[in-house]
């Protein structure tokens, strides 16, 4: 029986993001879990996140996968595509055929073309009191819609993203959505960073990079964000970072 | 793109006419007194090794705040510069902020009439410029509006100023000001690509995340390239700096 063990999945997903929630978490840290969480409850075949910046421009923060392709996909999708209109219109984008929507979003359709591996995608907007501010993706290899069920599930993951933004820090004055979103942003710079000069001295890709990082984090209980800044700075050790 | 907030659309609209950090600087706090309703501003580099420059301030009280917090080693500024997060304090005379930098807010109530302070940081990913400081005479906090352009702002200025110190070659090149503009457009510095290229570029030459930057814009430059193929490059593999500039 499928049912019984998607359920199980899906509360231990939940249970698991409630139990980060609890602690002083890294937000990126957070995000990283839930598009993993994404994919696996959703059969997806990638997934990622995208949050809007102060001058509400869409900015990649999480991916399923550090694959260029995949990277490129969240990147084109600033300008144009599900997650843009999932993000201006705060509604889920359904594109159960990609194949239909090159007038539409002809630069985003080329580029899932160009990555010759999915054919169908769906926006879930990160929703906050009537305004959205950021949008989740989620691309399959095979066409056709998600169902409700579905994407009730992903809003509900798109909705813990927001609580995840929201109380990365106590929240203070009007002012800490901007705040967070902000703080977020420059972490995912921080971890590029970081995943660049390990992959240059331990001689691994950006995906092993990020998962000796992450390993290395969780298993110290360390944040990530934070890890991420030493290895820039130079302050940490990228020889501990050798096993994952 | 949607709702671009007045200073942050000025920001914008400076053209870069080789003018250096100072110049560039006074542009941004002038932008943020017109439109973010403040008394002064002041625009402040902190380097890793703890030395410091004001670059601007709009008149002596702002100036004077700086020199408070860099002499007193306390104060929005400088808890801004420490922790990479935005500080905001729109009731510099409230008990809480008072006993949060006792000997600043005291010297801020005995030599100014500083009423509120915001102090945002510049930075583009583990690097940290320094800060943006505002001021008001008059307590009271930003708008939602205000706050929503201040930070788009910072964000803005710290790209500006970055690229201005990573700016490759002389500035009388009619080339510069594409790549400058370029530099400036959003989707492109913000790239992971850029930002993991750098991350490999510190390790291959032992230096700093801004000094990377550097040498990855002056390659580009140089060979007349995108950033962005220059970045992809040295991801790839197929590009690798030496201790001799290329």
């Amino acid at each position: 029986m499928r049912r019984p063990r998607h359920e199980q999945q899906v509360s231990q997903a939940f249970v698991q993001l409630a139990d980060t929630l609890v602690d002083d978490y890294d937000i990126i840290d957070l995000l990283d879990r839930l598009v993993a969480h994404a994919v696996t409850l959703l059969a997806a075949d990638a997934a990622g996140i995208l949050l809007g910046d102060a001058r509400r421009l869409l900015r990649p923060v999480s991916a399923s996968s550090d694959d260029a392709q995949t990277i490129e996909l969240l990147q084109v999708q600033c300008e144009e595509g599900p997650c843009l209109e999932a993000f201006e219109t705060v509604a889920q984008v359904r594109v159960p055929d990609l194949a239909r929507m090159a007038d539409r979003w002809p630069r985003f359709v080329a580029a899932v073309e160009d990555a010759g591996t999915f054919a169908s995608v769906h926006a879930i907007p990160l929703r906050l009191r009537g305004q959205a501010i950021g949008a989740m993706n989620l691309f399959h290899r095979r066409p056709g819609p998600l169902s409700d069920d579905a994407l009730a599930l992903g809003q509900a993951l798109a909705d813990v993203a927001t609580i995840g933004i929201l109380q990365e820090r106590a929240i203070r004055r009007g002012e800490v959505v901007n705040e967070q979103l902000q703080t977020a942003l420059n972490g995912r710079v921080v971890i590029e960073q970081a995943k660049g000069v390990i992959s240059q001295r331990l001689g691994v890709g950006m995906d092993e990079a990020f998962a000796r990082l992450r390993h290395f984090a969780r298993a110290n209980n360390l944040r990530l964000t934070e890890i991420a800044r030493q290895t820039v700075d130079g302050e940490l050790d990228t020889d501990l970072l050798v096993t994952r | 793109m949607a709702d671009l907030g007045t200073v942050t659309r000025t920001l914008l609209g400076i053209i870069r006419d080789g003018s250096d950090d100072h110049a560039l600087a006074q542009q941004i706090c002038q932008a943020c007194m017109d439109g973010l309703d403040v008394d002064g501003a002041a625009i402040s580099l902190l380097t890793a090794t703890a030395s410091r420059e004001t670059l601007w301030a709009t008149d002596a009280t702002a100036e004077l705040l700086e020199d408070l917090q860099f002499t007193l080693n306390e104060g929005a500024c400088m808890e801004a510069a420490v922790t990479g997060n935005p500080v905001l304090v729109p009731d510099l005379h409230h008990s809480t902020e008072i006993a949060r930098w006792p000997i600043f807010a005291a010297a801020v109530a005995e030599q100014t009439t500083v009423g509120a302070l915001f102090a945002l940081p510049l930075q583009w990913g583990a690097v940290n410029l320094g800060v943006l400081d505002l001021y008001r005479c008059t307590p009271g906090g930003l708008s939602t509006t205000q706050w929503h352009d201040a930070l788009a702002a910072a964000d803005t200025a710290a790209l500006m100023l970055l690229g201005q110190r990573t700016a490759p070659g002389s500035d009388d090149d009619g080339d510069h000001g594409t790549t400058a503009a370029a530099w400036l457009d959003h989707a492109l510095a913000h790239r992971a690509e850029v930002h993991q290229a750098t991350g490999m570029v510190i390790a291959q030459l032992g230096i700093g995340a801004a000094d990377a930057l550097a040498r990855l814009r002056a390659h580009a430059f140089v060979h007349q390239r995108l950033l962005i193929d220059v970045a992809r490059d040295v991801v790839d593999r197929t590009l690798v700096f030496t201790e001799n500039p290329t």
